[in-house]
C-alpha cells in the first residue's frame, strides 16, 4: 500500500515537472498577472475538458453539449453564492447540478449509446442554453449574471495568484479523485464497455448503468469547474455556454489524448493558447486580411481540421493505457 | 381555421428545409458512416454562392442556382478526396471535430468578405402572395414545397432506376458486399458527399427567400438533427418525412403555446423520442 503511494507521489512529481516548467518560462515571457490568469483558465478548462475525457475516453461515449453542464454549474454556483452561501460549500452543489445534467442529458440514449448519445446531449445542451435565456426571474436571460469573488470566511480570492492557487488545488483534487475512480471496478467497466460492449455484457457488467455513471461523473466533473469559472469571469450569460465551448471541450480531451487524464491539462493548454496565438498571427497579416471580421474563424477551423488531420489519436497518443 | 391553414402551409415549408438538411445528413451517414457537422455551413454556402453569381457577377439566377449547387457539391466531393476521407472507420468523434472544423472555416470564410459578412440579403424569388379565395399563402412557401416534392421524386427515382443509385444504397447497407461485387466503394463515397453538400446547397437556396441571407442561417441545420433522429437515423424518406412533421409541430406550437416554447419543441420531440421510440417513429421499417 504505502510502495504503491509513494510510486504514485513518484509519477504525481514527473508528471507535475513539465508543467512546473511551462508555468516558469510563461511567468517571465508574459508577465506575472497575464500568466497567472491564463494558468487559472488552463487549469478551470482542464476540470471541464476532464469530464470529456471521462464521457468519450473512457467510456467511449460521444457528448456534444459538455458545454451545457458547465452553464448548469456555472449558474447554480452563481445563484447560491447571490444568496450567502460561501463559495467553497456552493461548489458541492455545482458538481450536482452537473451530474444531474449529466444524467438527464444521457437518459434518452442510454440503450442505443453511440452517436444517439450526442444527439440527446447536443438536443439537451440547446434546450438549457435556450432555458437560460428564456427564465429570466431567476437567470436574468441574456442580461446575465454577475458574480462575486471566491470568498470563503474573510478570505478572498481577489489576487490572479490566489485564483490561480484555488483552481490548481481543484484540478489536482479533480485529477486525483478521477485517478482513483479509473483504476476502481467503475472505471475498468467503462473501459470494458468502451472496447467491446458485447464482451462487457457478456462479463457482468450492467453496460447501461456503466454509460450512465460517466455521464453523471463526468457532468460533476464538468459542473465543478462551471462554479469555478463563474467567479473567474464574474459574469456569465447563456452564449458563453454555447455549441462552440462544447467543441473546444472535444477538442481539449482529443488533443489530449481522450484515454489519458493528465491529457486534459495539456489540451487546455492547447485551447486556451489558441485565441492569444491567432491574434498575435492576425497582427502580423497584411492589410485588409487582418481586418477580416472571419479570419479568427477561418484560423480556428484551420487549426481545428490541421490537429485532427495529424494526430488522429491526439498529441499526448491515444495507444495503450488508460 | 383560415390562420391554421396558413400557419400550417409555413409550417410544412419550413419543414422541407429541416427535412432536406436532415436528407442530407442521413445520405452521408448511412453511405460513409462519418457524421457530418458542416450540413448547416454548406447550406449557407450555397446560397451565398447563388447570390455572388446573381448579384455581383450577374448571371440570371436560375444559372447562378445551378452553378451554386454543382459548386458546393464539387466543393463536398473535393473535401472527401483531400480530408474527410481519413475520417473513415474512425471513431464519430474524428469526423464530428473535422467536419465542425471544415464548417467554421466556410464561415470564417464568407465572414471575411466585406460584402456578405455585413447585413441580410435577399435573393428576388417571388415575394408576393397568392390568394385562393380567402386564403393567402405566400408564393415562396409554395415554392418551397413544389420543389422539396419533385426533388424527392428524382432522388426517389434516381435509387430505385439508376445503376448508380442502387451501387449507392449497397454501399450504405454493406460496404464490404458491395465492394466485392465489384462496386467502386471509394467512388460512392465520394459520390455521396457530392449528393449530400449539394442537398444542402437546395436547402439553403429554398431557406432564401423564407429567412433571407445572412451568415447564421446555417444554424437551421441544428433542427435537422432531430428530424433525422425522428427519422431513425437510417432512413431517407424518414428524415424528410420528420422534417415536414418537426416544422407543423413548430408551427403549431408557436400558434398554441406561450411565446418562447416554439423553440424548444424539437429538442424536446428528439428526447422524447428516443426514449418512448428509439427506433424512430417509422419503427426501423423505412429503406431508402
Amino acid at each position: 500500500m504505502s510502495a504503491a503511494l509513494s510510486r504514485g507521489a513518484g509519477a504525481a512529481v514527473r508528471a507535475a515537472l513539465p508543467w512546473l516548467a511551462v508555468l516558469l518560462l510563461a511567468l517571465a515571457w508574459l508577465g506575472t498577472d497575464y500568466a497567472l490568469g491564463k494558468a487559472t483558465l488552463v487549469a478551470t478548462y482542464a476540470i471541464a475538458g476532464l469530464g470529456v475525457v471521462v464521457v468519450v475516453g473512457q467510456a467511449g461515449q460521444i457528448a456534444l453539449g459538455q458545454a451545457a453542464l458547465v452553464a448548469l454549474g456555472a449558474y447554480a454556483q452563481a445563484l447560491l453564492v447571490a444568496r450567502g452561501v460561501p463559495a467553497p460549500l456552493a461548489l458541492p452543489a455545482a458538481a450536482a447540478a452537473g451530474a444531474l445534467g449529466g444524467a438527464l442529458a444521457s437518459l434518452p440514449a442510454r440503450r442505443l449509446g453511440g452517436l444517439y448519445f450526442g444527439m440527446s446531449t447536443l438536443a439537451f445542451a440547446l434546450i438549457v442554453e435556450e432555458a437560460l435565456a428564456r427564465w429570466e426571474s431567476l437567470t436574468y436571460g441574456a442580461a446575465g449574471l454577475a458574480v462575486g469573488a471566491f470568498a470563503f470566511a474573510g478570505w478572498r480570492a481577489d489576487s490572479t495568484l490566489a485564483q490561480a492557487a484555488v483552481s490548481v488545488a481543484a484540478l489536482a483534487l479533480a485529477l486525483l479523485a478521477c485517478a482513483r475512480l479509473l483504476a476502481s471496478r467503475h472505471g475498468r467497466a467503462w473501459r470494458a464497455v468502451r472496447d467491446d460492449e458485447l464482451a462487457a455484457a457478456a462479463c457482468g457488467i450492467d453496460t447501461d448503468a456503466a454509460k450512465m455513471q460517466a455521464f453523471v461523473v463526468g457532468g460533476a466533473l464538468s459542473g465543478l469547474a462551471g462554479g469555478l469559472y463563474a467567479h473567474w469571469i464574474g459574469f456569465i450569460s447563456p452564449e458563453q455556454f454555447g455549441l462552440v465551448f462544447s467543441f473546444e471541450l472535444l477538442m481539449l480531451a482529443f488533443i489530449g489524448g481522450a484515454r489519458r487524464i493528465a491529457g486534459a491539462a495539456w489540451g487546455a493548454l492547447v485551447i486556451v493558447a489558441i485565441p492569444p496565438l491567432i491574434s498575435l498571427l492576425r497582427d502580423r497579416l497584411p492589410g485588409d486580411w487582418a481586418r477580416a471580421s472571419g479570419l479568427e474563424l477561418l484560423l480556428f477551423g484551420a487549426v481545428i481540421v490541421a490537429v485532427v488531420l495529424l494526430r488522429p489519436a491526439g498529441l499526448a497518443g491515444g495507444g495503450q493505457g488508460r | 381555421m383560415l390562420a391554421f391553414v396558413q400557419v400550417l402551409a409555413s409550417g410544412v415549408a419550413i419543414g422541407c428545409v429541416y427535412g432536406l438538411v436532415a436528407l442530407s445528413f442521413v445520405l452521408i451517414y448511412k453511405a460513409t458512416e462519418t457524421v457530418s457537422f458542416m450540413q448547416g455551413d454548406l447550406l449557407m454556402l450555397g446560397a451565398f454562392a447563388a447570390l455572388g453569381l446573381h448579384a455581383f457577377a450577374g448571371w440570371p439566377l436560375v444559372v447562378a442556382a445551378l452553378a451554386a449547387v454543382l459548386a458546393v457539391g464539387g466543393l463536398g466531393a473535393v473535401l472527401e478526396r483531400t480530408v474527410l476521407r481519413r475520417a473513415l472507420g474512425q471513431p464519430h468523434l474524428v469526423a464530428v471535430l473535422l467536419t465542425f472544423g471544415l464548417g467554421m472555416m466556410m464561415r470564417g470564410g464568407v465572414a471575411s468578405v466585406p460584402a456578405a459578412a455585413q447585413d441580410m440579403h435577399r435573393l428576388p424569388f417571388a415575394a408576393d402572395t397568392l390568394a385562393i379565395g380567402p386564403l393567402v399563402l405566400a408564393t415562396s412557401h409554395l415554392w418551397v414545397i413544389t420543389a422539396t416534392v419533385l426533388l424527392a421524386g428524382v432522388l426517389a427515382a434516381f435509387f430505385r432506376h439508376t445503376r448508380t443509385g442502387l451501387a449507392l444504397r449497397a454501399c450504405s447497407e454493406d460496404a464490404r458486399s458491395a465492394a466485392l461485387m465489384g462496386i467502386p466503394v471509394a467512388r460512392m463515397h465520394t459520390l455521396a458527399w457530392a449528393l449530400g453538400a449539394a442537398l444542402a446547397a437546395i436547402a439553403g437556396l429554398l431557406l432564401a427567400p423564407i429567412t433571407f441571407v445572412h451568415l447564421n442561417m446555417g444554424f437551421i441545420a441544428l433542427k435537422a438533427f432531430p428530424a433525422a433522429v425522428l427519422g431513425g437515423l437510417t432512413s431517407l424518406p424518414g428524415a424528410l418525412v420528420a422534417g415536414v412533421f418537426l416544422g407543423v409541430a413548430e408551427a403549431l406550437a408557436g400558434l398554441a403555446l406561450p411565446e418562447g416554447a416554439k423553440d424548444f419543441v424539437p429538442y424536446v420531440l428528439l428526447m422524447a423520442a428516443l426514449l418512448l421510440f428509439p427506433q424512430g417513429l417509422g419503427g426501423g421499417r423505412g429503406r431508402a
